[in-house]
Formats: structure tokens, C-alpha cells, sequence
């Protein structure tokens, strides 16, 4: 099918004609059918996939990819549960889950991923688990992968998405009261398409703070939708990108403040380079009655040079007034007074250019553990 | 301007007591219109064209816009919602009876009080009115009043004359100016632009026409006086300034309507062309009828303001003191094509009650080191929706150019909306684009501080409100700056609590 | 009569206690000193006096010229001559110091029954009282605290004061953060302030103020009660022996 031109039309016949895929058929799948009956798929240039090509990204969907992982490899210690989505235990685990995260399955990557899946696992961490659990998901054996993950009241986890190929994740996380989930990931440099979306619930006093790192693939899209549901509970999410050759990146975040006293804290730095394309949509949504709620945005991007592109959207939506929230962002080029300054010392413009992007991304992966584990910092 | 007289400058603000309580120009004028009757087809297109006399071309220009207009769709990506507006049911129409007045003495002297009421006196003593204070010093502010569809009056045509400047209306220009007419409408904004400026390319009935010559400096501030009267009458004004090489010009534009329990629709357009070092400052004090306190009436006012930096070293500046209309959807913006041209936009829109706003700017880096600035300051109250929408594209060819935004939202009251929806697109390492933007309320301590100090809270929301948009109302010449805190202050009247 | 009279005075704040039983009187011409350890209770005292929002008086009232103020709002004691020093003065960026003084001038000449003064009669006043303040005339067109030093926020205090003329004025911690030099400007200010007719509370932690402004009456506050009253050797006395003998 390769060449074709798909919208969103004949995605959907395709997609209806072929049915349901049969991996762990328990899943209700029935409000993403929905969606591809009543063909609401987005469209090209419908705003969300304005800097997307969705068309190529269709294709992709349809084809999937060829490079995947044979087996499942996840690591993980201690009480930690984890199930595959085929067993029924996994379905006990969705019911754990709650209500279903933010609008999900009218979200065009959930529904397609519901109705492609091929492999998806659910993690539980118990609460009163004392100490960290670290679990770090490496390899998921289809193209169509899920995670579900709920750290469970007053519990600490680490969930740690290795290096993957993988065109289409979809990643569900439940914080509950008073829990604390460390999410770290990393997209490393990549020929194919790909496709994820995070959406997390951030109960009463929990934390959830995501690292991500991204080199960009020939076309992918990163959601984010993160939803503060309780009094007090606090979001950081830090994204670093750094894009070269024909690379894209569109990154598409929001951030729903639906409970009073919640912060948030979002930082991105990127650089583009080559005739690559970064994109950062990232919303700030305070519902009515989130009141006292205090939340920031900060992108800042480097072009790296002539012929690559750089689109920034911050957006403030407020139906609260009790309010702090703010938000900044720049583009620009590599300082080159700083690089200047780097060569009275005796370095090299490129050492000194290279030395200063590392630093202009650890504005935003800023802890040694995260730069460490992201390749950031040797 | 001595030191104590600076300081008093800045008191003017806080000396006045606000007069009014409700939107005090709410009334109707008692008039004889000639009206067309509601409804949109090729004929009536033909008929405007017919009242006012123009020549074939530019029939032929109204009715491809028509054209167009009808195969295109209303915009619904702002942030606003209304109901579908039925195009069948307005008039596109409305004039005084009578033949044009050919000097001020022949205006209907029911207009001129009518103008009078709104404290803009048609007479050539007199200056905008609105300060009581230093009134002997005062600049001359030349106006061009335009009543439903037609221009009413311009003053001072004879001295601006002498200076080379010309002022008058749309019609007259076609009429007298058709060669700039015909080089420069449509240029910055295209007749399929978008849906209501196509829609004003085919039945606009008049607005004002500015030609400023080369290296000249316009004598005095010109404005442009706009009010709607007749019922279920859209008003399409169209206006088009021109600062040819070195010229520079003030234009001020003000507005407001009865007050009617229906909604009106205002379609304006505004094209701003600004040749080599010539400059161009727009400023404007909207005030609309905005609807009552339920959300019934009140103006629609969708409209298309674009300049164009054509020259280099040009430089064209907006700003905009929005307070009226049930909903406004504007995006005064600049086409920054000379080289080291300068693009400005300030405003403030304040929103309260229903009324909805979604208000920014368009600035369009093509030329090398241009530069532009934006500062947008929001306040919502009451249950209204206030959005900033404003776009920052940096062109490859915009080699070193420059943009800074600072957009800040206030919220009064726990029932409004404020949002903020900036668009970044930079296509070139040397342009350098900061936007920054935060959301507040008015702060209890800052509140108790002005009332420990004797100062009654509306009066301190008021004060704290108006040092919130100085950054932009100081851009104001002194006469609208003084106007626009006063009018501020009005609307905010009720909004405490 | 006395200008001010606190009787039994209970506050809290977020349903915690803070003050458990103040009482307090002050004349005309005196000046009187609130001293105690932190969180004895000091601020809230100066904060309650004014009607700061958030502060609720659970017991007790305080009078003014024999005028029961404890309900009224802080604009309508602002009125009746009770002025507040803020110890950490509010920015309100955009609104010009003179402005600002202006509309306050206004909103007291109001209150008397009287006109506002003119523009030019309020800006002699203000630019008169700003060089006795040692304040550059600058000062004035600045917004109000905005980007101000610590020093400068507390000379504006106090500028504030010498220009609204209160009954009696209530200083909280205004001498915190300030250098000698400036200390000695704003012990000034007070002194020249200081009348028959006006009262003085200082609220402070430390005695040095103290050696400017000599007080009348000392007040030692600890857990929300006077514990100690007497005149300005107490003052001394504490500087030398710290707040912890009191517990004695």
C-alpha cells in the first residue's frame, strides 16, 4: 500500500472492513469504533495535525512496522504485578484503572491503537510498597502496544520506556492519592513513523513527573495529556529534542488542571538542525473551580540552521480566577557570543557549539540521574 | 513637557470622576433613512454601487468579491460561539435622505447633535472632546464621521489640503483618487482574504480614504467617527491609508451603537500601506454596544484591520482600547516587507458580562531585520470568554529580525474565561522570537493595601486595572489615553464584588 | 479620651488562635512600642487594627476616638485616621506613587466633607514630603513599590503616612531591612510626624528603632498576650537579656 494516499475516509473503510484486531479481545472497543464509524478521524490540516502530515501517517497505520521487537521484555523487581494484556487479570487491572483518562476514546491515537493492538502489558504497584520499584518496559513484540500502569496510593514507582522501535504506543498511568511515579523515556533517532500518547491521572497529593527525550524519527507525533483530578497534586514534565537530517517531531501536550491547589511545571528545550521540523503545542487548560492552581510553561528552541523549522504553541485556557499560570517561549540561534567566549579558552567552534547545546538541553533534563540515563551527559 | 507638567499628565487619569454608569451611547437618532431593504443577492450589490455613483471597475470589483464571498464559509476557529447569522436578513443599507451635504453647514443639524451627544462636535473649533484639563494647548484633531453607511461630514478638508493630505470618504475617493483607489484597495487585504472581508469587498458603503504625501507630516491627528443607528443594518466601512515615502500620520478611530436587544453585525476592513520611512499610527477606541447584562444585543464586530510595511525603515503601529461589542474577532496585524521595517501592536480588551473577545495580532516577518512588538493586556469579568490569538511568523528571508511579545491576562470574578493562543513559527536561526504570557487576579494585598490607604475597592480595581494596561494606554495620544481609563472605568463599574 | 482603646481582644486566623486577650490604650501625643519574639503575635495585632481581610476577631473590640471599628471595613477605618505601615508592602506594577497618593488624598478629603486638593497643591505636597524623605522626585512617577529596594518600599511607608496625616499610625516592623542611614531617615520621618494630636505604635523585634524614636509605653507581647508592660528601659532590657527570661 505503500505510495498510497490515505484520508481519513478511507483509513476508516480500511480499518472497518479488516475489523477489530484479536489480541486480547476483553477490550471494549466499542466508543473507538464509534469514532471511526461516524469518520471523525482528523483530517489533513485540521488544526492538532496542522505541522503533521497525517496522510503519511495513515499509511504508516495501516502498514505497520516492520522492524519489531520478536518478544516481550520488561524488567522489574520486588511486588511490582505485571500482566500481559491476553491474560484476564489484565482487565481486572483496567477496572483498577477508574474512570477512563481524559476523553480518551475520542482521541484519534487511542482509537486506532484499540482497534490495531498487538501487544500490551498492565503494571500494578502496590501501595504501602515503602521504597521506589523501578520497572523498565524494553521491548513490547507488535506494532500496536499498550501500557497500562497504576501505582497505587502512597506508593513510588519508576516507569523507564527504553530505546524501542515501535510506530504506535499508547501509555495510561494512574497516580493515586499521595503517590509518586517518576516517568522517564527515551525516543532515540529513527527511519520509521511513530506514534505515542501518554495520558496520566494525577490523583489527591500525588506527583508524576515525566523526562523525555526525543531525536526524532522520519514522522513522530508525541501526545501528551496529563490531568491533575485531585487537591494538591503536582505535574513536571520535561521534554529535550535534538533533530537533524529530515527529522520530525511534533509534540502535542496538555495539561488539565481539574482540581483546586494543583502546580504544574513544564520545561522544554530543543534544537533543529538540517532541514528537520520541531513542533511543541503545549496547553495549560484550568477547569472552573481549580482554584489556586499554579502552573508554568517554558520552551525554548535553538534552529540550528537555514532550512529547518520551528513551530511553538503555548496556550492558556482559564475558567478560574484564583489563578497563577504563565508561560514563555523563544526561538533563536546558538549564541554564538557564548561560542566565542568558549574559544578564547582554547576550544574548538564545534566542541564549544556542541558543549553549548548540551547545556541548553539540561535546562530541561536537569537531573544527573535522568541525563545519565537519557545519554544526555556521558 | 516640564517635570510637574508630567506629573499632572499622569494624574489626568486619576482626577476625572467617572459620569456615566451604563453604556451612554445607547441612544437612537430619529432620522430619515434611505434604506435598502434586508437581503443579499448580485442586485443589491449593484444598487450600492449605484447609490454611491461609482464608476464600472468598480462594480465589477464588488461583484467578483461576491462572488467569492459566496463560495466560502464562516470562520468558527476563534473562540467564540454564536448562532449562524442569516445574511438574508440584514441591510446592507442605510443612509440619511438627502443629498450628500457639501460642507458642514448643509449636515442635518439632528446628525450634528447627534455627534454632539457623543462628544465628537463636527465644528473645526473643536477637538475630540473627553479633557476637560489643559484644553487651550490642545492638538486639532481633523474627523471624518460616518453615520449607517455613509460619511456624514469631514472637517478640516481645506487646511489639510494646503498640506497636501487628503481626507475624505471612500466614496468621494473612488470618485476623486481612483488611480490610489485602484493601486492600493485590496492590496494588504485581498478580497478572499477570509469570509468577512469578502463579504465587505462586496457591499462596504463607506469609510475613510487617507493620502499622505511624500515627506510630509500630517498637521493633525485625523479620526474616524463610526456609529451604527438604523436597525438590522450591517455596517461595512472600508478604509485605506496610504504614507507615501516619509510621511507620517496619526489616525484615530472611534465607534459606538444604540442600544438594541438584536445583534448587529460591523464587517469592516482596514488597509494600511506604508511606503520607505513613512509611519503610520492607528489607534482605536471600540465601543460597540456590547449587549446587556443577560447577553441579549449587542454589536458582532468581525473585522479585518492589515498594514503593510512596503518601504524600508517603514513602520506601522496599532493600537487598540477594546471594551465594547457582544463579540469581537480582530486581528489588527502587519506585513513587515522592507528591510528594518517595524511592526507594533498594543492592546487591551476588556470583557465582562457575556461578551466574548478573541483579539490579537498577525506579524509577518519578510524582510530582513524587521522588527516587531506586541503587548497585549486581557481582562475578563463577569462570565465573559477573552482570548489573545496572535501569530509570529519568521520568513526565510527575515535575516536578523526581531519579535517580542508580552501578553498578560487579568481575571475579575470566578465565572469568566481568559486564554492565550500564541502561534511561533520561525523558519531562520538569526530571527529571534520571545513571547512570554501569565495569568493573575487582582491580589487581595494589593486590594487591602488600597483600602488601608482610604481607597474604596471598586475605585482601587479600577486604579490597579488601569496601571495594568499602562504599557499600552501610554501608546494612546494623551486625549484617547484619558478616554480610554475613563471608559475602562465605566465598564468596570459593577464588575467587583 | 483615649484615641485608641483595644479591650480583650481575641484573633484568629484560619481558626487558630493568635491573640488571646490584647488590651491596650493609647492617648493622643503618646507613642507606644510592640515588642515580642517571633510569632508572639505582633503583626497580627498591627494587621487586626487595620481590618485586614482573613483576620477574625472572635472576642473583644477595638475603639477609635470612642468609635467601636472592629466591623468596619479597612477603607472606613482608613477614614477615621488608623494608618498601617505594611511590613512587606505590596507591588502594584503600572500604578503611579503619585497616583496612588492622590487618589487616597482624594478618597480622606471626601471622607472630611472636604474638596480634593488641586493637582498642583497635592503634587507640592507630595514632592515636599519626598525630599524630606530624602526620595529623589523620580520617586514619585515610579509604580507603586514596583521594583522598589527594601529601603525604598519602607521610605514609601512612610511617605505615605507624612501625607495622609493619620490619628494614629501603626508601623510594623518598619525598621526591618533598612541601613543605619536609612533607619535614621525614617526615624525622621516619625519624629517629625509625632504630635499632640497623633498617636504611634511601633511594632518592632528590635530596640533600635527605639534609640530614635523614644517610646512612651513598652509592650511585651508573647503567645498572644501583653506579658510585660513599662516605659522605654524595658526596651533596653531586652536588648540585653533577650525575650527568654520573660518565660520565667
Amino acid at each position: 500500500m505503500a505510495g498510497l494516499t490515505l484520508n481519513a475516509g478511507s483509513l476508516a473503510e480500511a480499518l472497518l472492513a479488516r475489523g477489530p484486531a484479536s489480541y486480547a479481545p476483553w477490550l471494549d472497543r466499542g466508543p473507538h469504533l464509534e469514532l471511526i464509524e461516524q469518520r471523525a478521524l482528523p483530517e489533513l490540516r485540521s488544526e492538532a495535525w496542522r505541522h503533521t502530515n497525517i496522510s503519511r501517517w495513515y499509511q504508516t497505520v495501516l502498514n505497520g512496522n516492520e522492524s519489531v521487537a520478536q518478544s516481550r521484555r520488561i524488567e522489574f523487581a520486588g511486588a511490582v504485578e505485571v500482566v500481559d494484556f491476553e491474560e484476564s487479570r489484565a482487565a481486572e487491572l483496567l477496572e483498577l484503572r477508574g474512570d477512563e483518562l481524559y476523553q480518551l476514546s475520542a482521541h484519534p491515537i487511542a482509537a486506532l491503537n484499540a482497534m490495531l493492538l498487538g501487544a500490551g502489558v498492565a503494571i500494578r504497584v502496590p501501595a504501602r510498597g515503602g521504597r521506589l520499584h523501578p520497572v523498565r518496559v524494553v521491548d513490547l513484540p507488535a506494532s500496536y502496544q499498550r501500557i497500562l500502569m497504576i501505582v497505587e496510593s502512597g506508593a513510588e514507582a519508576e516507569l523507564i520506556e527504553e530505546p524501542s522501535p515501535f510506530t504506535h504506543r499508547l501509555v495510561e498511568l494512574v497516580v493515586q492519592s499521595g503517590a509518586r511515579l517518576l516517568h522517564r523515556r527515551l525516543q532515540a533517532a529513527s527511519p520509521h513513523r511513530d506514534c505515542s500518547l501518554v495520558a496520566v491521572r494525577v490523583e489527591a497529593n500525588a506527583n508524576y513527573e515525566l523526562a523525555q527525550l526525543s531525536l526524532g524519527g522520519d514522522l513522530r507525533r508525541n501526545d501528551i495529556v496529563a490531568t491533575l483530578s485531585g487537591e494538591s497534586a503536582h505535574v513536571t514534565l520535561r521534554g529535550a529534542w535534538r533533530l537533524d537530517g529530515t527529522r520530525h517531531l511534533d509534540n502535542q501536550v496538555a495539561v488539565h488542571h481539574d482540581a483546586p491547589g494543583g502546580t504544574s511545571r513544564q520545561t522544554y528545550r530543543g534544537v533543529a538542525g538540517g532541514r528537520s521540523r520541531a513542533v511543541l503545542n503545549g496547553r495549560i487548560e484550568i477547569a472552573p473551580g481549580a482554584q489556586r492552581s499554579d502552573a508554568s510553561l517554558s520552551t525554548k528552541n535553538l534552529l540550528a540552521s537555514d532550512t529547518a523549522e520551528v513551530y511553538a504553541k503555548p496556550e492558556l485556557e482559564i475558567y478560574a480566577n484564583d489563578v497563577k499560570c504563565s508561560h514563555g517561549a523563544t526561538v533563536g540561534a546558538i549564541d554564538e557570543d557564548a561560542v566565542n567566549y568558549f574559544r578564547t579558552r582554547g576550544i574548538d567552534g564545534q566542541t564549544a557549539r556542541s558543549l553549548f547545546v548540551r547545556g541548553f538541553l539540561r535546562e530541561a533534563i536537569d537531573d544527573v540521574e535522568t541525563a545519565r540515563r537519557l545519554g544526555v551527559i556521558q | 513637557m516640564s517635570e510637574q507638567s508630567n506629573e499632572l499628565a499622569d494624574l489626568v487619569g486619576a482626577e476625572h470622576a467617572a459620569t456615566g454608569r451604563e453604556y451612554t451611547a445607547g441612544f437612537v437618532t430619529e432620522i430619515e433613512t434611505d434604506t435598502l431593504p434586508p437581503g443579499l443577492d448580485e442586485n443589491v450589490v449593484r444598487a450600492i454601487s449605484g447609490k454611491k455613483e461609482e464608476p464600472a471597475w468598480m462594480t465589477e470589483w464588488r461583484l467578483d468579491a461576491f462572488g467569492r464571498w459566496q463560495r466560502m464559509r464562516t470562520p468558527r476557529w476563534a473562540h467564540v460561539q454564536f448562532p449562524d447569522i442569516d445574511f438574508q436578513a440584514i441591510s446592507y443599507f442605510s443612509a440619511p435622505k438627502g443629498d450628500a451635504p457639501k460642507s458642514l453647514d448643509e449636515v442635518d443639524p439632528e446628525l450634528l447633535r447627534t455627534y454632539e451627544k457623543l462628544g465628537i462636535p463636527l465644528h473645526e473649533r473643536a477637538r475630540l472632546a473627553g479633557v476637560e484639563t489643559a484644553a487651550e494647548d490642545a492638538p486639532q484633531v481633523a474627523v471624518d464621521a460616518v453615520f449607517d453607511s455613509v460619511s456624514v461630514a469631514t472637517t478640516f478638508k481645506e487646511r489639510l489640503a494646503e498640506a497636501g493630505v487628503v481626507f475624505c470618504s471612500m466614496s468621494e475617493a473612488i470618485r476623486e483618487h481612483p488611480e490610489l483607489v485602484r493601486k492600493y484597495l485590496g492590496s494588504v487585504v485581498p478580497k478572499p482574504d477570509n469570509f468577512y472581508a469578502a463579504l465587505n469587498s462586496a457591499v462596504f458603503s463607506d469609510g475613510s480614504f487617507v493620502y499622505v504625501p511624500k515627506n510630509t507630516r500630517c498637521p493633525m491627528e485625523l479620526s474616524t467617527y463610526f456609529r451604527i443607528n438604523a436597525e438590522n443594518t450591517g455596517q461595512f466601512e472600508r478604509t485605506l491609508i496610504i504614507a507615501d515615502e516619509g510621511a507620517y500620520v496619526s489616525y484615530l478611530e472611534g465607534c459606538t451603537a444604540p442600544m438594541r436587544d438584536d445583534n448587529q453585525l460591523h464587517a469592516a476592513v482596514v488597509e494600511l500601506v506604508a511606503l520607505a520611512d513613512a509611519e503610520i499610527k492607528y489607534s482605536t477606541v471600540q465601543n460597540w454596544y456590547p449587549g446587556d447584562e443577560q447577553g441579549n444585543g449587542g454589536i458582532y464586530n468581525f473585522v479585518t484591520k492589515r498594514g503593510a510595511c512596503l518601504g524600508e525603515r517603514s513602520k506601522i503601529s496599532w493600537t487598540q482600547v477594546e471594551t465594547g461589542s457582544a463579540i469581537t474577532w480582530k486581528y489588527p496585524s502587519v506585513v513587515l516587507r522592507g528591510a528594518d521595517s517595524v511592526g507594533e501592536f498594543y492592546s487591551v480588551a476588556l470583557t465582562r458580562n457575556f461578551q466574548q473577545a478573541d483579539t490579537g495580532t498577525k506579524m509577518t516577518h519578510i524582510g530582513p531585520r524587521t522588527k516587531s512588538t506586541i503587548v497585549s493586556k486581557g481582562i475578563s469579568a463577569g462570565r465573559s470568554q477573552n482570548s489573545y490569538r496572535g501569530r509570529v511568523r519568521m520568513n526565510p528571508g527575515a535575516k536578523g529580525a526581531r519579535n517580542y511579545t508580552q501578553c498578560d491576562s487579568l481575571l475579575i470574578g470566578d465565572a469568566c474565561g481568559a486564554h492565550t493562543f500564541p502561534y511561533i513559527e520561525s523558519k531562520l536561526p538569526s530571527a529571534v522570537v520571545e513571547h512570554e504570557a501569565t495569568t493573575s487576579k487582582v491580589s487581595d494585598e494589593q486590594l487591602f493595601l488600597c483600602q488601608q490607604r482610604g481607597i474604596e475597592p471598586e475605585r482601587a480595581v479600577a486604579m490597579i486595572v488601569n496601571g495594568f494596561c499602562r504599557d499600552v494606554f501610554r501608546t494612546l495620544p494623551m486625549e484617547f489615553a484619558v478616554e480610554a481609563a475613563k471608559l475602562l472605568e465605566v465598564s468596570l463599574e459593577g464588575a467587583v464584588g | 479620651m483615649s484615641l485608641l482603646r483595644v479591650e480583650d481582644l481575641h484573633v484568629e486566623v484560619d481558626a487558630k488562635p493568635i491573640l488571646a486577650g490584647i488590651d491596650l490604650e493609647v492617648r493622643a501625643g503618646e507613642v507606644h512600642a510592640v515588642m515580642g519574639p517571633n510569632g508572639s503575635g505582633k503583626s497580627t495585632l498591627a494587621n487586626v487594627l487595620a481590618g485586614r481581610p482573613g483576620y477574625d476577631v472572635t472576642r473583644g473590640c477595638v475603639t477609635v476616638d470612642g468609635e467601636d471599628v472592629t466591623g468596619l471595613e479597612p477603607e472606613e477605618r482608613s477614614l477615621r485616621g488608623l494608618f498601617l505601615a505594611f511590613q512587606y508592602p505590596i507591588e502594584i506594577p503600572g500604578v503611579s506613587n503619585m497616583e496612588f497618593l492622590k487618589a487616597a488624598v482624594d478618597a480622606h478629603a471626601l471622607g472630611r466633607g472636604e474638596d480634593p486638593p488641586s493637582a498642583v497643591e497635592f503634587v507640592k505636597r507630595a514632592r515636599a514630603a519626598a525630599s524630606r524623605l530624602a526620595l529623589n522626585p523620580d520617586f514619585l512617577k515610579r509604580g507603586v513599590n514596583d521594583g522598589f529596594s527594601g529601603g525604598e518600599k519602607k521610605r514609601n511607608e512612610i511617605l505615605q503616612m507624612l501625607i495622609l496625616e493619620p490619628r494614629l499610625a501603626v508601623l510594623d516592623e518598619t525598621d526591618s531591612g533598612l541601613d543605619i542611614d536609612a533607619l535614621g531617615v525614617v526615624a525622621d520621618g516619625i519624629n517629625a510626624f509625632r504630635d499632640v494630636g497623633n498617636a504611634v505604635i511601633l511594632v518592632t523585634h528590635y530596640q533600635r528603632l527605639l534609640n530614635y524614636v523614644v517610646p512612651d509605653h513598652v509592650h511585651v507581647l508573647a503567645n498572644g498576650r501583653i506579658v510585660r508592660s513599662g516605659d522605654a528601659s524595658l526596651a533596653l532590657e531586652l536588648e540585653e537579656r533577650g525575650y527568654g527570661w520573660l518565660d520565667a
